[in-house]
């Protein structure tokens, strides 16, 4: 069990990054209009997540620092604040965008009203981010998030074409009714989806709250090989449910209780409470990493005092940022805008904090003065070069992309 | 033509940008301090201009660019940096270390103000988290 | 003086010739006590073709990983040679000019890339 928990952070890392609310209901989208023609891209993203999770895992464990201080450390102020207001605005949007999740998930267990549940959730969120330990939250969110491998079930019990499924998966086309803009413009944002950086930034300074060393190399890379293919494989078992019931029809899916919908008609009521469980988890999951990225990447920035391991009296700057954000997202959501529609809006910025933030983590891990002798091997660097690449042409291409699709309509 | 190497000097060598500038800057328990970002240089006479004529040296690291300009460049007035001494500094490496503690020093004003008028008031700041 | 004003100040030589700009000033741990370390002494300046940082300094610190953007980098900035204090005539807020008869020296930092901080 000890083992298992090892991998918490790992786990909650990737449910924040594959499970948010965005990606659960970007994932279902592409289910429903694409089938699994856009798994591809889930692949390609996951293998790019672990390639530079595990970089980052690695320096944090063996230098002591975590991603965004080397970003400032290795770009230079002017880089760096371009890329921390970039990654800001990301988490900011993001956690707005988790909040409501919260309370979307919460009012389809109750019929309650979201609105209500809008400060309960943000202020849950913050009283976890206050006192609890950091590996209780992680061991808590992470192990309730995985109850989300109902939709792998369910695809299961749904009873597919199979044929169907893996034909769209391994020959992927862009639909009849569809076209090319649109079908690039979800590839890039299931890709930076994936490759968020605000997962790099909470795992490093995970990493560094949980005080690993030379010696958790090991489970650093098992958390990473588990957590996110983890976390890829619900992506795509969530677009395929969509795939299997909503395609079909030709229906679009929109809200949260569609997404759930597959679930329910796969297990029933038991499987619909689990699922509804699980994206309470999830979301909330989702909150804490966004809220306390946000509070990593500033503090880390200006050099303030961070982490959950001291008490709040002795990094206090970091805290306060955190409590502003959280009482931003409220006070937005209160507005009554969708919570998801303004996940759209965080891939522009994604675009800007991408090779911004790879960067550096490349160019340190293979940096002797940091590294000692656990630098990057020729393979992890050559992989690692490719993946710029990628991720410089995503960048290039998502904004431009975006105008022309109105962000995939 | 390939240039002649310089000898090495005894000691540790630094170039600032690589290994010095924007650097995190940690107090005797490892609490991080503040950054580094600028550096002040005085020749070994004291004057404040110096030359090649006499030597000169780092007296004191600085520190207090406000977000603004780290982000769009320029540089507030000299009575808002923060200096520390180099006497402080106990340790050069990823991090620089310091062999006094941060709360004595000018430079963490923000943090104990936050600390003592926001955070302290709020139930459960002062305690471990647990 | 503020180091900040000296980086990225043009250098010319004592006939007024651009020769660059300074990028990144060396300093040596071998000056006189100061608490618990020797004074950083400035040995001297680092003078390249072009401005900015030379961006992690892959033309100076040996590292070669990964091998595409270590020759980018080191491209760019390739010609930077160091000069040292000593050959430093003035110091305006324009230039920096030089001494007559400086010399030119090679950019790299010494000793292998582990042994530095």
């Amino acid at each position: 069990m000890k083992k298992v928990l090892g991998l918490a952070l790992g786990i909650l890392t990737a449910i924040g990054g594959f499970l948010d609310i965005g990606d659960l209901v970007t994932n279902a989208v592409v289910g429903s209009r694409f089938g699994l023609s856009l798994a591809w891209v889930v692949v390609v993203g996951v293998v790019g997540i672990c390639l530079f999770a595990q970089m980052s895992g690695r320096v944090a464990a063996v230098s002591g620092r975590a991603t965004f201080e080397i970003i400032r450390e290795r770009l230079g102020p002017r880089a760096a604040g371009a890329n921390l207001s970039a990654s800001f605005l990301i988490n900011l949007l993001t956690l707005t965008a988790e909040v409501g999740g919260i309370a979307l998930a919460l009012q389809l267990a109750s019929s309650v009203e979201p609105r209500l549940w809008i400060p309960v959730a943000g202020l849950a969120v913050w009283l976890v981010i206050w006192r609890t330990k950091f590996s209780i939250m992680e061991n808590v969110t992470g192990l309730v998030g995985l109850t989300l491998v109902v939709f792998a079930v369910a695809v299961f019990l749904l009873g597919p074409d199979w044929g169907t499924l893996a034909d769209q998966a391994f020959h992927p086309s862009v639909p009849a009714n569809e076209g090319h803009a649109v079908y690039w413009y979800y590839a890039i944002a299931l890709f930076g989806a994936a490759m968020t950086p605000y997962e790099v930034f909470f795992f490093s300074s995970g990493a560094v709250e949980e005080k690993w060393k030379v010696k958790d190399l090991t489970q650093s890379r098992a958390n990473v090989l588990v957590g996110f293919p983890l976390g890829g494989i619900l992506s795509v078992a969530i677009a395929a449910c969509a795939a299997i019931v909503f395609l079909p029809k030709g229906i679009e899916v929109s809200s949260l209780s569609q997404i759930v919908l597959p679930v329910a008609l796969a297990g029933g009521k038991l499987a619909l409470a689990v699922v509804i469980v699980g994206i309470v988890a999830a979301t909330f999951g989702a909150a804490l990493e966004t809220s306390l990225s946000s509070g990593y990447t500033l503090a880390q920035f200006m050099g303030w005092s961070w982490g959950k391991f001291r008490r709040p009296a002795r990094a206090a700057r970091f805290h306060l940022t955190m409590i502003i954000c959280l009482l931003v997202a409220v006070g937005v959501l209160m507005t009554s805008v969708d919570p998801i529609k303004i996940t759209e809006f965080s891939v522009v910025f994604s675009a800007i904090a991408l090779p911004l933030t790879y960067l550096p983590i490349l160019v340190v891990a293979n940096d002797p003065e940091y590294m000692g002798t656990y630098v990057n091997g020729r393979v992890t660097n050559a992989f690692a070069l490719v993946y710029l690449v990628i991720i410089v042409v995503a960048s290039v291409a998502a904004i431009p992309l975006m105008i022309v699709t109105g962000a995939g309509s | 033509m390939s240039l002649p190497p310089d000898e090495r000097p005894p000691g540790l060598v630094l170039d600032a940008r690589l290994h010095l500038l924007d650097r995190q800057i940690l107090d005797v328990d490892g609490v991080p301090v503040c950054t580094v970002d600028d550096l002040e240089v005085h020749g070994v006479d004291g004057s404040d201009r110096p030359d090649g004529a006499q030597p000169a040296v780092v007296t004191s690291l600085l520190s207090g660019a406000v977000l603004a300009t780290r982000v769009f460049g320029g540089r507030p007035p000299s009575s808002r940096w923060h200096r520390i001494r180099w006497a402080h500094v106990a340790d050069v490496g990823t991090t620089v270390k310091l062999g006094v503690r941060g709360s004595e020093l000018d430079v963490t004003w923000t943090e104990r103000w936050v600390r003592d008028h926001i955070i302290t008031r709020i139930p459960g700041g002062s305690h471990d988290p647990g | 003086m503020i180091l900040g004003d000296l980086l990225d100040s043009p250098v010319v030589d004592p006939g007024g010739a651009r020769l660059g700009f300074v990028v990144d000033v060396r300093f040596a741990l071998d000056g006189p006590l100061d608490g618990l370390l020797a004074a950083p002494r400035l040995h001297g300046l680092l003078v390249s073709p072009r401005t900015g940082t030379s961006f992690l300094g892959y033309e100076r610190n040996g590292v070669n990983a990964p091998a595409l953007l270590a020759r980018w980098f080191a491209w760019r900035h390739r010609g930077t040679f160091l000069v040292h204090w000593t050959d430093v005539e003035s110091v305006t807020g324009d230039a920096v000019a030089l001494r007559a008869g400086f010399r030119r020296f090679a950019a790299d930092l010494p000793g292998t890339p582990a042994q530095r901080p």
